[in-house]
Order: C-alpha cells, then sequence, then structure tokens
C-alpha cells in the first residue's frame, strides 16, 4: 500500500486503542524533551524508546521510512552547515572548509532531533484516524476562550476535517483543469507564468463553486457552527491516565541528565 | 405540509428566478417538479427547507416560517435535500463519518447517532462500504450516500434536486428504487428533474418555466399534454407511442406505459384478442 506521508494505518494495537488527546499530548511533551535533550546519551535513549513504542504500535517499518524521506536533503544540509561552520577544534581541513569537532557533535544532534520529530509525529498520525485527531484537538481546544478571535472549538475541527477531505479533490480538480488547457493547445513547458494564470483562474472559479455547493450541503443537513456532539466518543480510559505518567516519569529521568 | 405562498425570488443583479410560485404538498404525497435548464427549479428546491428565502412571499413548513431563523433547525429535520452533485455533498472522510454529520448537528447523543447510521446503511445497502471514503466510490453510489446522509436526520420530506443527471442510467435507476421505496414508507417525496420518463411514479407534476409554474396536474395528464413539446421537453417514448397508437384507436392503459416489458405485454393481450 503505497499511501500519502503520515497517513493513518489502521490496527488494533495498545497505541491504535489509546485516546488521540493522550497521544496528541505525547508527541507535544517528547516534542520537548527532543529539544531539550543534550547529551548523546538522551538522544539515544529517545530513540530507543521510540523503537519501543513503534514495537508495540506493530506498525510496518515503511510508514516510518516514508515520514524521514521527503526532508533527508533538508536534514543532511542542516548536518553539514552545522559540520563545516560551527567553530571549535578543527579536525581537518579541505580547501577554505574546516570541519570541526564541536560542529560534528552538533550536526549529529540536530539531525537525530528532526528525525526522532518526525519519527514521533509519524508514530502518531499512523495510530490514528485522522478524524479521530480533529476530534482530540477539538476537545483539547474547547476551554480555550477562542470566541475572542471569533471562532469556536467546533467550527476549527470541522475547518480542519473539510481541509483534509477537500485536498484530494482539489489536486483531482487541478488535474482535470490542466488536462482540459492542454486540449485547447496549452503549452505548459513553454512560458510557465503564463500557465500559471491559464491553470489558476479556472481552478480558483472551481474551488468556490465547490465550496458554495458544499456550504448548501452543510447547511441543509443542519450545520450551524456551533455545539454539536461526535460519532467518536473520546472518552479516557486507565490506560489513558498511566500512559501520561508512565511518560511524565520518563521526562522527569530524561531532564535529570 | 410545505406550503409556498405567491413565492417570488429574486438573484442579486436583480434577474428574477421564480415569480409568484404557489405550490400546497400534502403529507405523503410524490410531486414531480419539470422544466427546462434555467427554469428556476433548483432555486426553488433550496427554498423548500430555508436554504433560500423568498424575496417575496412565505414558504410554510408545518406550520413554521423559513424566514423565522429560530425555526431553521427544526424546518431541516423534517425537510431534506439531496443536491445534483454526489461530490461536493460530502463532508465526511468515511461514508460512517458521512451519515453522522446530519445528526451531529442536532447535538443526538454518540449511541444514537451510530443506532441511526446503522440504521441508515442497512436501508440504503451500504453496509459494506462503511470505512470506504465516499470519494472513492461511484456516481450511483456516491449519490446513494448522499440520500443516506440526509436520511440519518430521518426527515419527513425528502427533495431530490436533478440527482440523476450526472449518473449513468442503472446508477439513475438505482437511485429511483430508492425514491420509490421512501415514498411507500410514506415520505413526503419532491422529484426534480428534466427528465420526465423519471416521473412515472409521481402523483402529480408541476412544470416550470421561466420561473413559473405553467401546468400542473396528475402525473398521467402532464406527460400526456402536447404543451410540454411547446416547452422544449420530450415526453417520455412509451407516453409517446401510446398516444400515437391512441390516435389509431388502440387504446393502452396508462399503468401500463410504466416499463417496456407491461407495454410489450399489453401489446400481446390486445394482439391475442383480436
Amino acid at each position: 500500500m503505497q499511501g500519502p506521508v503520515f497517513s493513518f494505518v489502521p490496527g488494533d494495537s495498545f497505541l491504535h486503542t489509546l485516546d488521540p488527546r493522550t497521544k496528541l499530548a505525547a508527541v507535544m511533551l517528547l516534542g520537548i524533551l527532543t529539544f531539550r535533550t543534550e547529551s548523546f546519551f538522551g538522544i539515544v535513549t529517545l530513540f530507543v524508546f521510540f523503537f519501543a513504542l513503534a514495537s508495540i504500535s506493530g506498525l510496518p517499518a515503511r510508514v516510518f521510512l516514508r515520514a524521514v524521506r521527503p526532508m533527508i536533503l533538508f536534514i543532511i544540509f542542516i548536518f553539514f552547515a552545522q559540520l563545516f561552520f560551527t567553530k571549535g577544534h578543527v579536525l581537518t581541513s579541505f580547501w577554505i572548509l574546516n570541519p570541526s569537532l564541536e560542529g560534528l557533535q552538533n550536526g549529529l544532534r540536530l539531525s537525530a532531533r528532526f528525525i526522532l520529530l518526525l519519527l514521533f509525529a509519524a508514530l502518531m498520525t499512523a495510530s490514528t484516524d485522522p478524524s479521530a485527531i480533529t476530534s482530540g484537538i477539538e476537545r483539547m481546544l474547547r476551554p480555550l476562550p477562542l470566541r475572542w478571535l471569533g471562532v469556536n472549538s467546533f467550527e476549527l475541527a470541522t475547518m480542519m476535517n473539510l481541509s483534509i477531505s477537500f485536498l484530494p479533490i482539489l489536486f483531482e480538480r487541478a488535474e482535470r483543469t490542466k488536462v482540459a488547457q492542454a486540449s485547447r493547445g496549452m503549452y505548459f513547458g513553454k512560458n510557465p507564468l503564463r500557465s500559471v494564470s491559464a491553470l489558476a483562474i479556472p481552478l480558483i472559479k472551481g474551488v468556490i463553486r465547490d465550496a458554495e455547493e458544499l456550504a448548501l450541503a452543510m447547511e441543509s443537513r443542519g450545520y450551524q457552527g456551533t455545539r454539536r456532539t461526535s460519532i467518536h466518543e473520546l472518552r479516557m480510559q486507565r490506560r489513558d491516565w498511566i500512559s501520561l505518567f508512565a511518560l511524565i516519569l520518563f521526562a522527569d529521568f530524561m531532564l535529570r541528565f | 405540509m410545505i406550503r409556498l405562498e405567491n413565492v417570488s425570488y429574486s438573484y442579486s443583479d436583480g434577474k428574477p428566478a421564480i415569480r409568484d410560485i404557489y405550490i400546497e404538498i400534502r403529507k405523503g404525497e410524490y410531486i414531480g417538479i419539470i422544466g427546462r435548464n434555467g427554469s428556476g427549479k433548483s432555486t426553488l428546491a433550496l427554498h423548500f427547507n430555508g436554504l433560500l428565502k423568498p424575496g417575496k412571499g412565505k414558504v410554510m413548513v408545518k406550520g413554521m416560517d423559513t424566514r423565522d431563523i429560530s425555526m431553521l433547525q427544526e424546518i431541516r429535520k423534517i425537510v431534506g435535500i439531496v443536491f445534483q452533485n454526489p461530490e461536493t455533498q460530502f463532508i465526511g472522510r468515511t461514508v460512517e463519518e458521512d451519515l453522522a454529520f446530519g445528526p451531529e448537528n442536532l447535538c443526538l447523543p454518540p449511541e444514537e447517532i451510530r443506532r441511526r447510521v446503522e440504521r441508515v446503511l442497512a436501508e440504503i445497502g451500504l453496509e459494506n462500504y462503511r470505512y470506504h471514503s465516499p470519494k472513492t466510490l461511484s456516481g450511483g453510489q456516491g449519490q446513494c450516500v448522499a440520500l443516506a446522509g440526509t436520511l440519518t436526520m430521518e426527515p419527513e420530506c425528502l427533495v431530490f434536486d436533478e440527482v440523476s443527471s450526472m449518473l449513468d442510467p442503472d446508477s439513475g435507476k438505482l437511485v429511483l428504487k430508492h425514491v420509490k421505496k421512501l415514498h411507500e414508507k410514506e415520505k413526503t417525496i419532491i422529484y426534480i428533474t428534466h427528465n420526465l420518463e423519471e416521473l412515472h411514479d409521481a402523483d402529480r407534476i408541476i412544470v416550470m418555466d421561466r420561473g413559473r409554474i405553467v401546468l400542473e396536474g396528475k402525473t398521467e395528464n402532464v406527460l400526456s399534454n402536447p404543451f410540454l413539446l411547446d416547452l422544449g421537453l420530450t415526453p417520455p417514448p412509451l407516453m409517446d407511442l401510446a398516444e400515437r397508437l391512441k390516435k389509431h384507436g388502440v387504446m393502452i392503459p396508462w399503468e401500463k406505459t410504466s416499463s417496456p416489458s407491461n407495454f410489450a405485454e399489453e401489446i400481446c393481450q390486445l394482439f391475442l384478442k383480436t
């Protein structure tokens, strides 16, 4: 199965059954921990922790490879930038480049941190249904005084859900517009700037029409942008509290180094 | 159940879309509305549950005025609309979530939402697609999901706005079969189309042209009315054939024009008699 990056892989592991709020909180905590950990021992421990979670989740390794792959060039760039531009004990010298020991350490640390962040994020998104993630975010945002910004958590959740489900339609429409323009003699290689307007204008028009139709359908089915319930009932179970408690203990242990 | 009193509506540029519409729909009735493109049918459809408010006149649903904002949620519980394009009606990521969208807006408890979703999935025959993305389904199945999404609101009246115009003939028939079943369950049906063949089962037909009602009557009488041709509407082929045979003294009863097999049966019987 070749799904997009960070897509959900259904399953029934311990991680899959956790409440999305537990997992969101865990990813935030692990994110902070990743950037607070300075020592190599700490980073290795975080990798070990990740592998332990990944094996519990039963998710295939390709899920994680797919999450890291698109960022690999960026990570390599960061590594070399740190290696060559950090002042310190010069290891060796090529031409004008003087890689330093500190640079090597910094580069490895920073690359490892980025990889860890991507891996933890992939672990959450692959083990949680996207609509459960949005429900989780909605429930976490609910106590915040969002109405000062003119929105509420229900609207935000609906917006997130719609964006997730409408992205593929947008791409499909762009492809259709491209084919339609090409069949009328538009040559996309010739003048990229002209092709942008030839693509963008019909695309935006189409998207606005789709959005209007969608808004009518939503309104017809009683959507008012106010409080609504959900078919997915979120309930923090004992295992959620235990997991969170264990994670806090782990964070405490890590921060002592 | 629904009453439109002298309803007129104009677009923002002042061009009138519908003019002086008076319709009274009784509970359990099956009404067909036909007209060419641009005759105002779809604008009319949006008036049945208050998605558009009349510029003049009023729309009453079970005694509630659609201009009264506090009544809108109640009105939308009673009247559901299924639109033309299934793709732009999907809100959920999976069929199940899409079906749950309406009841969620009604703030029903999760158990009740699940009960309704379960019941409608079985009713429309979508159990196997429960966790599929509605976008991956065929046009006909997609339109069934759109219908199912309206049914979980448990409306008493369903408005179908050109639901088959983007479907292949077989998928169109599938949707029509569900419409017939719903009518048998005493739901009020308003079926809007420009294809006269789809209206054979309707009790009554309203013909629209340039925003006005130009003809109204029992299905049988409207479909055999030669005035339809002047309005650019082609009568169903079997009705047309029956009309032509009538001129030669061969009478085919109205019920027999519903399908080619019924029609053929009747002709055979007539042959055997002579």
